[in-house]
């Protein structure tokens, strides 16, 4: 079993056993957790065979929004990532199409539930929270439908601490630790219900929208407004073998290794260098997984500098200027090449590496979910949109802005209320991108503790200022908000607290100890294997290794749940260090020799019904498609998700042919957003079965 | 102004055909279509049944046309539009189903069409696990079938295309002037146009196109949803008709395609009237208990996606096919009442060869069809 038995920063608990087959062998999962981490976690990868091509496929999504995790669950296909793992469960792999299990009894009783509501909030992420306090507290009956088993969203994944201001939005506490909270607040109030593994199937006409409970059932909610806090879905993206089980997007690795504590995999490499690839390889390496590398087209990081310099020295090199070229793999990917590009982002083949991984994952980047707003919106409902659902920031301003968006629908729900400005500025910065990146400064050292800060550039972000009891830390003062960047203003008393708080881990303590030597504090969230007296490498701030320091003292505060390494250092470099390599440098090395090919019409677009690249391609041109709806013709779009993958690879696909996409016409969204069995649309009962 | 022969408003399910069988005589042919693709209008919301067994000539005889041309599309024509002969059948559980079906059935072996009545162990040996409580046999032609109303449509399209066809999408007509009893120039968005023949195929905006030129033909689109399922393994060939009433709702159809979905669609009692195609909260609770019921073996299916789509009716229930005789240049191919997609093809092949060709054996279908009939009859199989 790849079960993570300790983390540094989650608590694991003890968990119930049950035992499945699969494919009639033997294995035992945790009760309760999806089907498809019970399945990884007992090293299975292959779930299916697809029905087009018999090409092997896995886990993608791990968010009940494709079906490529479709097993045969007691002669049934389910979707393996949104269905519990009970005891005795009888798992197949599922070849090609699946066959109806034979049950002749007449229809057993159906009902009708129905549930109503002033406002159904969709989504329970952080802006969904927020927004359904928001509107309780103004008297609103709230229903928050949320597909997951708890309440939170992306924040239950986020094991770092958060950024924003500690006053706003929590920052500095960990992000499923801010979800417990905001639970905790939604359960405890009378206006608020709470549906979890609710799956939202459709809005409709007579203002009634059909939720899939449990896997289940179908149950209907009238409501007078809505808000659409569905978060975000991962792009893709194309390239040959992006097929391959094994390469999945880094929010169903989060799902897979935070959530559930399964170690999924031994060896992974990123595509995609914004804050998701970013924090997925911290994610990876606190549950004892190698990063042998990130990838990104762009010139710099797209995520935060404190990330990724954060990554850097954790031993994780950075590829930037660099795309993926092919993933390889019989049934599931073994190696990923990647190579540089020219300024026209073409692949240089010359410059190919080759790594050995037995998972790559894909964080280029979010795309909001927010078909219903727009269908809620053509059918004249009063809707608001929030959170990523709305616009692709940090959950920190989504936590902010679901607050405005909740007061937004009062409003247009009639509450006489007024909305302080205020409140749309702090929105706007806590959705800020990161700006300007500053020199980094140095302090005269003494003998007393003092802070040295490695936070250069401007982010939306100032937990160190707050947390200071003497106020040895403000923000210098260039925007006149929390973008600003930090400075040590004097009288340090050494008390640690920014270094364990700063979500960067961009604070260190250092003291001179004598003309050679100096004493350093960094934060460490992995788990502790070494002792007082090892040497540890030491790294600067880009990720060099300066020098070893030795271990003095190791405390680990509790309330942040972070280590405070006291390590003694040379003076000369002391303020250079930011840092301790976790990872071997032989760890990560390509193999000497690239090895790969280069077939990018292989690429697959519609994974639902296996069409690549060069079938979109030459259908758009041959038959000078200006409208989405033409591709279904070639069964792009039709297939179990809906289009909600490959559409978003659409705009980029026309841009290459020269297409304006403003000219094309979008596809039609329509009911259901997930499949739902027969016997659930009308709750039959199962009780003509037990007759038999 | 654009001038051409053959002028035709809509490139749906009546437009595409009639474009492709006018060209193909050697007119110049262009089609105006106010949405930015082929078939947007409700052939895209069709399920693709195609039956021959109607209750009336003219439908029988366009939609045996129809189905000589769908199925030997692919190897005439090289376009697979999925056509699959699983036939159409009509399972009976109440009595007096059992005698309307074999009275109509009378009248349809007079056409000598290829139906007849099956016991109810032939009934579940073509569709193995269908409920045989209360069974009492039904209806099968197994001519009848199924094709991909979005390959169709491509598929005449293209080859329309070829044919020498111009298409001009997102263009909507806004005004048609006539002189003399002549229609002498067409507006759209962007355009103007002028053309020998007029035809109007515009669907469910049918009546609005005829109200341009001051006649008002009596199409009134009422809206039926419908729905399919994931893939599966196959399980039965023909399309499944159970014509008992139930709560708020009429007969309801459904078959496995050539994919292996299942499609199906209900007839809302009473009638839904107008053009709103948005989705309802009733539809899926509603048809899935009839499916479960007759078919438990569906229970299982997973529904994929729903839509709601016109059934562009006239009072009889029977298209209106002829020249307007108050204007000279302009054919109607309006009112399929719900059948455009069954009866396209055909209509197109027998329209172009009447009027480009002169032929005169299909002046039956004109006739019954008239825009001028007595609209009183009521169809016996809708």
């Amino acid at each position: 079993m790849r079960e993570i038995k300790q983390h540094p920063v989650l608590t694991v608990e003890d968990k119930k056993h049950v035992n499945f087959t699969y494919n009639g062998q033997d294995y035992y999962g945790v009760e309760g957790e999806a089907v498809s981490s019970a399945l990884i976690a007992n090293n299975i990868q292959i779930f299916s065979l697809h029905h087009k091509n018999d090409v092997a496929q896995g886990i993608f999504c791990a968010n009940g929004q494709c079906s490529h995790c479709t097993v045969l669950i007691n002669g049934s296909p389910v979707k393996s990532c949104i269905t519990p793992l009970e005891n005795n469960m009888d798992i197949r792999r599922l070849d090609g199409l699946p066959e109806l299990p034979e049950t002749n009894d007449v229809q057993g009783k159906s009902r009708d539930i129905q549930h109503q509501c002033d406002v159904l909030v969709i989504g329970g992420g952080p802006s969904g929270l927020t927004a359904a306090l928001e509107l309780a507290n103004n008297g609103f009956k709230v229903i928050i439908a949320d597909d997951k088993a708890h309440l939170g969203g992306k924040l239950l994944l986020q094991t770092h601490k958060f950024f924003g201001s500690k006053a706003d939005c929590y920052a500095g506490t960990r992000g499923h630790d801010i979800a417990r909270i905001l639970e905790e607040q939604v359960r405890d109030h009378d206006n608020i219900s709470v549906m979890t593994q609710t799956i939202v199937a459709g809005i409709y006409k007579d203002r009634k929208a059909g939720l899939f409970v449990n896997n289940e059932r179908y149950e209907i909610v009238s409501f007078e407004g809505l808000i659409i806090s569905a978060g975000a879905r991962e792009r893709s993206l194309v390239f040959p073998g992006n097929h391959l089980p094994g390469i999945y997007g880094a929010g169903a690795f989060q799902t897979l290794v935070n959530r559930d504590l399964i170690r999924s995999s031994d060896e992974i490499f990123i595509v995609g260098s914004g804050n998701v690839g970013l924090i997925a390889a911290y994610h990876a390496l606190q549950a004892g997984i190698a990063v042998k590398g990130i990838c990104d087209i762009l010139q710099e990081p797209g995520g935060y500098k404190v990330h990724a310099d954060k990554i850097q020295r954790m031993g994780v090199p950075l590829y930037m200027k660099h795309t993926i070229l092919h993933a390889e793999g019989d049934d599931k990917v073994k190696k990923v090449t990647i190579a540089e590009v020219d300024d026209q982002w073409r692949p240089i083949l010359s410059t190919a590496k080759t790594f050995e991984v037995d998972t790559l994952l894909i964080a280029v980047g979010l795309a909001s979910i927010d078909a219903f707003y727009d269908m809620a919106n053509s059918f004249g409902f009063p809707v608001v949109k929030a959170g990523d659902a709305d616009e692709i920031a940090e959950a920190s301003s989504a936590m902010f802005g679901g607050r405005i968006a909740g007061l937004t629908l009062a409003k247009k729900l009639g509450k006489d209320i007024i909305i302080d400005e205020s409140f749309y500025q702090k929105a706007n910065i806590l959705k800020s991108h990161p700006g300007k990146i500053y020199p980094k400064k140095t302090i005269t050292l003494t003998e007393r503790f003092q802070p040295v800060i490695h936070c250069l550039q401007e982010i939306p972000c100032n937990p160190c200022e707050t947390i200071c009891p003497v106020h040895a830390i403000s923000l210098h003062p260039r925007k006149g908000n929390i973008m600003d960047i930090p400075e040590y203003t004097g009288h340090c008393t050494g008390c640690m607290k920014c270094v364990a708080i700063c979500p960067g881990l961009a604070i260190s303590l250092v003291r001179k100890l004598d003309d050679v030597h100096a004493e350093i504090v960094v934060p460490y969230e992995f788990i502790v294997d070494f002792d007082l007296g090892d040497p540890l490498p030491l790294m600067d701030i880009d990720g060099h290794y300066v020098e070893n320091g030795i271990v003095k003292k190791i405390r680990f505060d509790k309330k942040t749940r972070t280590t405070l390494l006291t390590l003694q250092a040379s003076l000369q470099y002391a303020q250079d260090i930011a840092g301790i390599r976790v990872q071997e440098s032989t760890l990560i090395s390509p193999l000497p020799e690239a090895s790969y090919s280069f077939l990018p019409d292989d690429a697959i677009v519609c994974r639902c019904e296996m069409v690549n690249i060069k079938e979109v391609k030459d259908y758009i041109v041959e038959h000078d498609v200006r409208d989405i709806n033409q591709l279904k013709n070639i069964r792009v779009g039709m297939g179990s998700c809906g289009g909600k993958n490959c559409s978003l690879l659409l705009p980029r696909i026309f841009k290459e042919l020269n297409i304006p996409f403003e000219e094309v016409t979008p596809s039609t969204s329509r009911p259901l957003t997930v499949e739902i069995p027969l016997h659930s649309l009308i709750n039959e009962s199962k009780s003509s079965e037990d007759n038999k | 102004m654009k001038t051409y022969d053959i002028l035709i408003i809509g490139a749906g399910s009546i437009g595409l055909p009639t474009a492709y069988y006018f060209a193909n005589k050697g007119v110049s042919v262009a089609v105006i279509e106010k949405e930015s693709s082929v078939g947007r209008g409700q052939n895209k919301a069709a399920i693709g049944g195609i039956r021959a067994t109607h209750s009336d000539p003219a439908k029988i005889a366009i939609c045996q046309e129809s189905i000589r041309q769908i199925s030997t599309m692919n190897k005439d024509l090289g376009y697979d539009v999925n056509w699959k002969q699983g036939g159409y059948l009509y399972p009976v559980y109440l009595e007096k189903d059992e005698k309307a079906l074999r009275s109509l059935l009378e009248i349809q072996k007079r056409f000598k069409l290829n139906i007849d009545w099956l016991s109810p162990l032939e009934i579940s040996v073509l569709v193995p696990g269908i409920n045989m409580h209360d069974l009492r046999g039904g209806t099968f032609s197994p001519e009848d079938g199924s094709a991909s109303p979005l390959l169709v449509a491509d598929a005449y399209y293209q080859l329309a295309k070829k044919a020498g066809a111009q298409f001009f999408f997102n263009e909507e007509v806004t005004s048609i002037k006539t002189e003399n009893k002549r229609i002498t120039e067409i507006r759209t968005s962007t355009e103007s146009y002028s053309a020998g023949l007029i035809i109007n195929c515009a669907g469910a905006y049918g009546r609005e196109i005829g109200l341009l030129t001051g006649q008002d033909f009596p199409v009134y689109p009422d809206s039926h949803e419908a729905g399919i399922t994931q893939p599966v393994k196959h399980l039965f060939d023909p399309m499944i008709v159970d014509i008992r009433p139930a709560d708020s709702s009429k007969n309801y159809y459904f078959y496995q395609n050539s994919e292996g979905q299942v499609v199906f669609c209900i007839t809302p009692e009473p009638a839904k009237v107008g053009l709103d195609c948005d989705n309802t909260s009733e539809f899926l609770p509603q048809v899935v208990k009839r499916m479960i019921d007759i078919y438990p073996r569906l229970r299982n299916l997973l529904v994929r996606r729903t839509w709601r789509g016109l059934y562009p009716m006239t009072p009889d229930g029977f298209p209106i096919i002829g020249m307007n005789r108050d204007i000279e240049n302009n054919l109607l191919a309006i009112g399929m009442c719900g059948q455009g997609f069954m009866l396209g093809p055909g209509l197109g092949k027998i329209l172009a060869e009447s009027f480009i060709d002169g032929n005169k054996e299909h002046d039956f279908i004109f006739e019954q069809l008239s825009p001028y009939r007595n609209f009183d009859a009521e169809e016996m199989l809708k």
